[in-house]
């Protein structure tokens, strides 16, 4: 049985679905997929108990938003639902840590609104049309570096290390000025960071520790960068992170830190698992990836589609800070909330039959970057741009690019990520 | 005469605006939103329209 093969939801227990187990995480995306629309069609906010985590008393546990509405409502009441009780973390963690690896997303406004308008002019469209040609040159090397190692070989490559990851790392070092010589350490300490638990990419009796020392890394990175910027100023983003001013004041050390890993660690792991998982989507499609092939006038739709249907960031938290009700569910302050956008993205109130891959698909009100609200993703733009051009020069470049066996899949609830996609180039254009 | 309304408290700076109207809005260098003509042209309606329906921080509007 393929792992896509549709599940029926009617098989499964609703008093025994466990969100909070990492095993369901580990379940082939199907089953997943069939759970969500039973607990979507049957009980919208379903209330779950919070992992347990070693050394910490366990939470009053969260309510788990499954429909796109009622996501949305909540998304895009940001008063009510507040983010700066921890926006990444299930658990109510320490604030100091929790704002420390999620900067931003972990704060309200008007702070969050001040942080984020220091950055928010460079990832605007009109900027990015500046760097669209370094996109291109990045992603045209990546490509050909990827088949000039697979045809030094037997044909193979892993689409993850030698495609996924290397584009959006390069971009977004180049846009930090991170240099070479630093980048697998980026690449290591977000891997990390975003692990979720797993044990191959973390150490999993100790998650904490590893957690700590990937953050200490890539705050040692940051000061060492933000010294150099100091002394010699170039237009780049770490440039733009020292000199600016919130409230007539310098950000602090660790404030500048947090904002560097957020910036890495989501321009990384997000577009990574857009491609990778877009990737594998097309070779379970192949008349869909044909279309898209043929028609570059689809790349737009397509791009939103492949945001949709992977939905690379699973959850984001609320917190609210009142009692009050939402779309007929009541709820009071404290209550926790986390936002399923992958559950949304398939809503069927939304989304004509919403488990296909339809590329050409239009409208695409897809929550993939955030529902309504203050938080919506920052980088929306340039990841459209970087998806768009990736998959346009792997069109022409990788023509012969073909899947070649399963997926070995991140054992997180947080990224949909992918840690190794098989593939072959087969020669034949 | 239509015109163009910035809720600044929910702005963000998303840039979805000046992606769907460019003429009639600009994030600025501090990350500000800029409205270059309140009032947009016949031409200019229609993208912005979208934009009002399309910011994600809901902090458009457009007085008709």
């Amino acid at each position: 049985m393929s792992v896509n093969t549709p599940v029926d939801p009617s098989q499964f227990d609703i008093e025994a679905i466990d969100l909070s187990d990492r095993d369901f995480w580990a379940e082939p995306p199907a089953v997943r997929h069939a759970v969500f629309d039973k607990l979507r069609s049957e009980r919208p906010f379903a209330f779950f108990d919070e992992p347990t985590m070693e050394g910490m008393e366990p939470g009053p546990g969260y309510w788990a938003v499954t429909r796109l509405a009622d996501l949305d409502a909540i998304s895009s009441q940001p008063a009510v639902f507040c983010s700066g009780q921890g926006a990444v973390s299930i658990q109510d963690i320490p604030a100091d840590l929790s704002e420390f690896y999620g900067s931003m997303i972990s704060m309200d406004d008007p702070r969050h609104a001040r942080i984020r308008r220091i950055v928010a002019k460079t990832f605007t469209p009109r900027m990015l049309e500046q760097v669209v040609d370094s996109v291109v040159g990045i992603v045209d090397d990546v490509l050909a570096e990827a088949r000039a190692k697979a045809e030094a070989g037997d044909g193979s490559l892993d689409v993850v290390a030698d495609i996924a990851a290397p584009i959006p790392l390069r971009i977004i070092c180049d846009m930090m000025g991170v240099p070479e010589e630093d980048r697998l350490l980026v690449l290591n300490a977000s891997n990390t960071i975003l692990s979720g638990g797993d044990p191959e990419l973390t150490d999993e009796a100790d998650p904490l520790t590893a957690l700590l020392e990937a953050g200490m890394a890539m705050a040692e990175l940051m000061g060492r960068l933000a010294a150099e910027r100091i002394e010699n100023p170039t237009d780049d983003l770490t440039t733009a992170l020292v000199n600016s001013e919130v409230d007539g004041e310098k950000l602090t050390h660790q404030e500048i830190a947090s904002f560097f890993i957020l910036l890495l660690v989501a321009g990384n792991e997000t577009t990574r698992t857009a491609i990778a998982q877009g990737l594998l989507a097309l070779s379970e499609n192949p008349e869909q990836r044909a279309a898209w092939m043929a028609d570059p006038s689809m790349d737009k739709s397509a791009v939103e589609e492949i945001v949709r249907y992977v939905s690379p960031v699973t959850w984001m938290r609320r917190t609210a800070t009142q009692d009050g009700e939402v779309n007929g569910h009541s709820f009071t302050e404290g209550d926790k909330f986390l936002l399923f956008y992958n559950a949304a993205n398939r809503d069927p109130e939304a989304f004509e039959n919403p488990h296909a891959l339809d590329l050409s698909r239009g409208p695409n009100n897809h929550v993939g970057f955030g529902g309504h609200g203050p938080h919506f993703c920052l980088g929306a733009h340039l990841a459209r741009r970087e998806l768009a051009v990736t998959f346009r020069r792997l069109f022409e470049i990788c023509p012969d690019l073909e899947i070649t066996g399963e997926p070995a899949r991140l054992r997180s609830s947080f990224v949909n990520g992918l840690k190794r996609l098989p593939a072959r180039l087969t020669g034949q254009r | 005469m239509s015109r163009v309304q910035v809720d600044r408290e929910r702005c963000v700076a998303s840039g979805v605006c000046e992606s769907l109207a460019p003429d009639v809005f600009e994030i600025d260098d501090d990350g500000v939103l800029q409205v270059h003509r309140e009032e947009p042209t016949a031409d200019e309606l229609d993208g912005v329209r979208d934009a009002v329906q399309s910011c994600p921080a809901r902090a458009l509007a457009l007085a008709e």
